[in-house]
């Protein structure tokens, strides 16, 4: 019986064209129904890709070839756009910055998130207030926490009064083109602890609990515990996290323009590739061509930070 | 990635002539206007379609952030209402790409009613014509906190009236609160050369050339308040609003504003109300700086006669002086500035900033070239902090800025 239902199997999926029409109307229509069926489902998911994520990143790339300009029909320029990036100072400058904030941030945001999920993760009176709280900075709006970080770091601001009422002295967060980057980075940071705490809260959930009883009962402690236990259970989640706020810490862009300004820090020194794409490709004069090409830039590099992640992540298996 | 872009609208305009039957439905679109003139705009088109009653007008306000990027997407993709608010600046790429009609030939008839200045004043460099209908103008004195002058043994009825008196001000001022209050928040800008008689332009409208002696010497004067504390720490990366912040808590001694902000500070901050000092704008060439907006006719426009009808009817000496009733904000048309509103005193503060301002703006000059970009600005802006940081001279920071800009000129 078992053996009929494999061997009619591949029949009914992929019928002969003979009968096929020697079947009934009805079956035929529900045959025809099977193989559309899942495309008509499927059409409207593949719409929107196909207008809103193939078609701009395919005219992005046709763009990147190209000097259009806004009003501007361009023409094909080769690689022009590249070589001129070479020469861009400004390029160089968002390069550095946007790579600067995935290796200050990515640590931060694979380790911190993972210890405070640890510390959220006990089922204790009043923890789910700690939890609501260390995550409300995820739903807050990036303009609202840029704003209130902005006039926290001011001069005049919380943190620079605490510093002088403690005799510190006044700090240039805003004004100094480092620690302007380092509070965006901050910013990035805070904002992203919660979000990356529930996943790790997930992945906690799953480590069998026999483990961790097993591991105290031969003496290993907490920090024991935490390095032999914890962290090979859940890292896969780890490399996931690194995956994730690499590519969104190389595309960073709200934080360092609210805290930063249009210009990008003093003499730009703060802007990073998203920010100059921003600055050079829109406005009635923007060059969309030059943009576009800064764009494929940033497109090949999140792409090749993927695959080093991945990478790294098949080694550790290995 | 850019977002998903529209290609050209194509060349389907209509006609350029005027002369025709205003008739039809048009779009008027506004820049951020809505919240506060609601019931004046009504009232506007509700005068227009009685006067005109086979004419139609819909009328469209944007926010002011990011007005320039839905320009810049209407118009690629053919989109762009039939009446547009704009600035200079906004004009000249539209008026490059065709899509300003040229008023000189389809309205050259309303030239005369309005201020010569203000007709020029949507005239591109490289083009015949005037691409725009110049509306309302602004302009405004300098404020300055009499509180902080005092304190520092400053006469807070002497403001500095020069140059020269502002930058001895600024550094005794400094020096007196010890780096604690700087005079101004804000690095210059290219009104601000302007104004200090640099020359920006060549003729032509081919090049740039602030960086002559003139603009070096004003940098470097610059430099030199930065170093001592005048200018204030955040200056590098301040914006209009952050500066007008500054001024409000008191953190600088000084800064521009107009007739808008006296009520302001009567509001937000009563304690700098009550210090407030008001002198006229500082300028090397006695001409002051003023803000110009126009209303552009859409060449692509099917119902040419009624969009220009419309935005001749919104920019005509009665609506503009109804319109500058309502706010702080002065009319562009010929005559408009010798009302009673404009030269009577009655002894507030508002009255005399306003009577100053509409004396100042028969020969103030918009000093920003309307070819000037917002990615020049932003050159500009990064080479001054470049010198103001002491990384280049002033003399390099502003050769490096004349050249990013033509570059960038010769690619708009």
């Amino acid at each position: 019986m078992k053996s009929t239902t494999a061997a009619s199997a591949p029949a009914t999926a992929r019928p002969s064209r003979a009968r096929e029409a020697a079947a009934p109307p009805a079956r035929r229509r529900v045959r025809r129904q099977l193989v559309t069926s899942p495309w008509l489902f499927a059409a409207p998911g593949l719409a929107i890709v196909g207008i809103f994520i193939l078609y701009p990143f395919v005219s992005t790339v046709i763009n990147s070839f190209t000097d259009k300009r806004q009003l501007v029909e361009g023409k094909y320029v080769g690689l022009a756009n590249f070589r001129e990036l070479l020469h861009d100072d400004m390029f160089w400058i968002g390069l550095r910055n946007s790579t600067l904030y995935v290796l200050v941030v990515v640590p931060a945001l694979v380790l911190l998130p993972l210890l405070l999920a640890l510390l959220v993760q006990k089922q204790i009176p009043g923890i789910t207030f700690f939890r609501s709280a260390f995550y409300t900075p995820v739903v807050a709006s990036i303009v609202v926490v840029g704003l209130i970080w902005v006039w926290m770091l001011d001069e005049r601001g919380l943190v620079n009064a605490v510093l002088e009422a403690v005799g510190a002295g006044k700090v240039g967060f805003l004004s100094d083109q480092w620690l302007l980057l380092f509070s965006a980075m901050a910013v990035t940071v805070w904002k992203g602890l919660g979000y990356y705490m529930i996943i790790y809260l997930a992945a906690l959930a799953n480590v069998p609990r026999e483990l961790h009883e097993a591991a105290a009962v031969d003496g290993a402690g907490p920090v024991r515990r935490f390095l032999s236990v914890t962290v090979p259970a859940v890292r896969s989640t780890m490399v996931l996290v690194a995956a994730l706020s690499s590519v969104a810490a190389f595309k960073v862009f709200s934080e360092v323009y609210l805290m930063a300004g249009p210009t990008g820090g003093p003499a730009g020194e703060d802007t990073t590739l998203v920010m100059l794409v921003q600055r050079t490709g829109t406005g009635l004069t923007g060059r969309v061509g030059y943009a576009s090409a800064i764009s494929v830039v940033i497109f090949v590099v999140t792409v090749v930070l993927m695959l080093l992640v991945l990478r790294a992540d098949r080694k550790e298996d290995r | 990635m850019l977002p998903l872009s529209a290609c050209g609208g194509g060349d389907e305009g209509g006609s350029s002539d005027a002369s025709g039957k205003v008739e039809g439905e048009i779009t008027f679109q506004t820049w951020n206007l809505k919240a506060n003139f609601k019931s004046y705009f009504e009232g506007l088109i509700d005068d227009f379609e009685q006067k005109y009653p086979d004419a139609k007008v819909k009328w469209v306000d944007q926010p002011g952030e990011g007005y320039a990027d839905k320009i810049s997407a209407d118009a690629a993709g053919g989109t762009l209402p039939d009446v547009v608010n704009v600035s200079p600046d906004l004009v000249a790429p539209l008026a490059k790409a065709g899509i300003a009609l040229d008023l000189d030939k389809s309205a050259g008839k309303y030239e005369k009613e309005y201020l010569p200045g203000a007709w020029k004043s949507h005239q591109v460099p490289g083009l015949q014509g005037t691409y725009a209908f110049p509306w309302y103008l602004n302009t405004g004195p300098l404020f300055y906190n009499k509180r902080l002058f005092k304190e520092a043994g400053l006469d807070p009825n002497k403001p500095p009236k020069t140059y020269d008196e502002l930058f001895a001000d600024a550094e005794e001022l400094a020096e007196k609160s010890k780096g604690k209050v700087a005079t101004l928040a804000n690095v210059p800008t290219i009104e601000d050369f302007g104004r200090y008689g640099v020359p920006l332009m060549n003729k032509e409208g081919t090049g740039f050339t602030f960086n002559d002696a003139k603009g070096v010497e004003l940098l470097t004067k610059y430099k030199e308040l930065y170093d001592a504390k005048a200018l204030d720490g955040q200056a590098l990366t301040a914006t209009p609003e952050s500066t007008g912040k500054k001024f409000l808590t008191e953190a600088v001694a000084m800064n521009p504003g107009s007739a808008l902000d006296l009520e302001k500070f009567k509001k937000d901050a009563p304690r700098l109300y009550k210090n407030i000092g008001i002198t006229p704008q500082i300028s090397s060439t006695g001409k002051d700086n003023m803000y110009v907006m126009g209303v552009m006719v859409n060449t692509r426009t099917k119902r040419t006669p009624a969009a220009v009808a419309f935005a001749h009817f919104v920019t005509d000496a009665q609506r503009q002086m109804s319109f500058a009733k309502k706010v702080a904000i002065f009319p562009s048309t010929k005559g408009s500035l010798d009302d009673p509103y404009f030269t009577k005193r009655d002894g507030s503060d508002e009255t005399r900033v306003r009577i100053a301002a509409a004396k100042s703006l028969k020969t103030a000059v918009n000093y920003t070239p309307v070819l000037f970009s917002e990615q020049m600005k932003v050159e500009l802006r990064n080479a001054v902090a470049r010198a103001l940081q002491g990384k280049q001279s002033p003399e390099e920071a502003l050769d490096n800025a004349v050249k990013a800009c033509d570059r960038l000129l010769k690619q708009s």
